[in-house]
């Protein structure tokens, strides 16, 4: 066969996605970055060029560098406290102990309940007067309703959610370490602490640098257990509200979808520098083998 | 190994187990909780002190919730969606993905290129776009709304083509003397042998459909036009307190993932390890 007529192979087997891909997705992702250089009245039916006004007015109010500061916050505490428990409970796992894989079902369960249906359980469990935290921790905490603890009902839901998936990368990471490096260094007389530092460290590093960028990855667009578990109606909201759930409310509760466009776009702002940062330092500080 | 050794290392599994299992109980705690609330009354669910049994368990409120809301609705739509998201992005992807990993044509880096810039953008920065092209084609409150803008998955697209790139040439060469064309050789060549793959990709995109949460919120309202997940988020304002009433809806929403989780819970764990390397 010619390679002509391969190339029209080619081009009808990338046709659908191609397409579909510049359609759905490419222009969008152009057009929101566009849409925050409007302003749109009647709906949308007229649009006037506005430069960065939406900008600036982002940059002078206090609820989006609160928003952006929530957003933050919740990513400080939930990526670390996630890998440390997830990190500790791969480490357990990996020291061939029996049931492993009824741990990782176990585990593994959080991953594949729906995020709505779990905020909602988190409800009820966080209830002041009935709820199942209070009454073991003989606590009497608004827990999802007082500014002051509403960020760690979030970040609590959240590690409970991500531990299992994480410990198994973590795992599989710590499974990929040669078994000879450790008996070479048991021969050298090296204690437990100095294997860990000196062989599992170095060597997991790969795995914990890239398990932390997902992690803060996914961390800056939280929504759904802020819609869920806080609610709209709730005072401690302004508390934990996140980028994400500002773009929701300005673009479809408050129609003003140029500003909530504007917001967004600092979002994608900041994961490009995270995809970035991942980039960048792959090579400079990760121990590859 | 001394007996002195022999007993420590028993001694340490020992802690190690007791660990892992407090932790396991911490994990399921919300799993048991909303079963055992759904089974109870509003009573029994907000009496002080907490009580952990119900009395009299009973199924009234997974009744209620069916019929208060509109959960077969619910249920339809949500299996729709994620059968045609699952369907068409991995016929669609795997059929790009070989075509990207194994014909030379000219354009194939700036189109692949593309097609996988889109994975490095968050998915909100997508949805207003995508709302006002749905509302141009007149599609906002419909059933299609909720899959057609993923009919295509660059992320899927990208990681087959991993794997056609790690599958050996020869197989393929014998094929293309024999007179197959691209298609006929990835169809019945080369597409088998990424069953497990196809696998994965399955279940990730089964499972980010289901659970989604945002893009169906942004694009129905109507309540005949919402999926589980959004349903829920109805249910909430609708029964406010009545706890067995939603933790009867909640459990009903997530109970089909967990099943098929226990029937392939090696596929479900590989296949969402898998989609770690997004990005």
């Amino acid at each position: 066969m010619n390679s002509r007529s391969r190339y029209v192979w080619a081009y009808i087997m990338i046709a659908p996605t191609l397409l579909g891909t510049v359609l759905f997705w490419t222009w969008p992702a152009i057009y929101s970055i566009y849409l925050s250089f409007l302003k749109s009245e009647n709906f949308g039916m007229v649009n006037h060029w506005v430069g960065l006004a939406n900008y600036e007015r982002l940059f002078k109010d206090k609820e989006f560098w609160q928003d952006l500061r929530n957003t933050l916050y919740y990513a400080v505490l939930f990526v670390p406290l996630t890998l440390l428990f997830s990190t500790f409970f791969a480490v357990l796992l990996n020291a061939k102990i029996r049931g492993l894989s009824a741990y990782r079902v176990i585990f593994f369960l959080p991953q594949v309940t729906m995020p709505a249906a779990a905020a909602m359980v988190w409800v009820v469990l966080f209830a002041r007067d009935y709820g199942l935290i209070n009454h073991l921790l003989g606590t009497h905490v608004a827990w999802i309703s007082d500014t002051r603890f509403a960020m760690f009902a979030l970040v609590i839901v959240g590690v409970w959610g991500a531990i299992g998936f994480n410990m198994l990368l973590i795992l599989a990471g710590l499974q990929g370490i040669p078994r000879a490096l450790y008996e070479a260094a048991e021969i050298d007389g090296a204690v437990r602490f100095r294997k860990f530092r000196y062989i599992t460290m170095p060597l997991l590093t790969p795995t914990l640098f890239f398990t932390t960028v997902v992690l803060m990855i996914g961390a800056t667009q939280i929504f759904d257990s802020i819609y869920l578990l806080i609610g709209k109606t709730n005072v401690a909201l302004p508390a934990v509200r996140s980028l994400v759930y500002a773009y929701y409310q300005n673009s479809f509760v408050y129609y003003d979808q140029n500003y909530g466009a504007a917001i967004v776009d600092i979002l994608l702002v900041i994961n490009l520098i995270l995809t970035g940062l991942q980039f960048a330092f792959q090579k400079k500080w990760v121990f590859y083998d | 190994m001394t007996n002195n050794q022999r007993a420590g290392h028993r001694r340490s599994n020992l802690i190690i187990h007791t660990v892992l299992i407090a932790a396991s109980i911490v994990m399921i705690i919300p799993f048991a909780w909303m079963i055992l609330t759904s089974l109870k009354t509003v009573t029994e669910a907000t009496q002080i002190p907490v009580i952990i049994f119900p009395s009299h368990p009973n199924l009234s409120s997974y009744a209620k919730a069916f019929e208060k809301s509109d959960f077969a609705h619910y249920y339809v739509n949500t299996v729709f969606t994620a059968f045609m998201k699952t369907v068409f992005p991995v016929i669609f992807s795997s059929m790009a993905a070989y075509a990207f990993a194994r014909i030379r044509f000219p354009g194939r880096t700036i189109l692949f290129f593309i097609i996988i810039s889109v994975m490095m953008v968050p998915n909100p920065v997508f949805y207003t776009p995508q709302y006002l092209l749905m509302s141009k084609w007149g599609l906002v409150n419909t059933v299609t709304a909720l899959w057609i803008c993923s009919l295509v998955s660059p992320f899927a697209m990208f990681m087959l083509r991993q794997f056609f790139l790690g599958i050996s040439k020869e197989l393929e060469e014998a094929a293309i003397l024999d007179g197959c064309n691209p298609f006929q050789t990835f169809r019945y060549i080369m597409l088998p042998l990424v069953k497990s793959a196809l696998v994965a990709i399955v279940i990730i995109q089964l499972l980010w459909s289901w659970n989604e949460l945002q893009w169906p919120l942004i694009i129905n309202s109507s309540p005949d036009k919402l999926t589980l997940s959004s349903g829920l988020a109805t249910l909430v304002s609708m029964f406010s307190t009545n706890y067995p009433v939603l933790m009867a809806g909640a459990f009903m929403a997530v109970i089909p993932m967990i099943v098929l989780f226990f029937l392939f819970q090696k596929r479900f764990i590989e296949g969402v390890a898998f989609s770690a390397h997004k990005g």
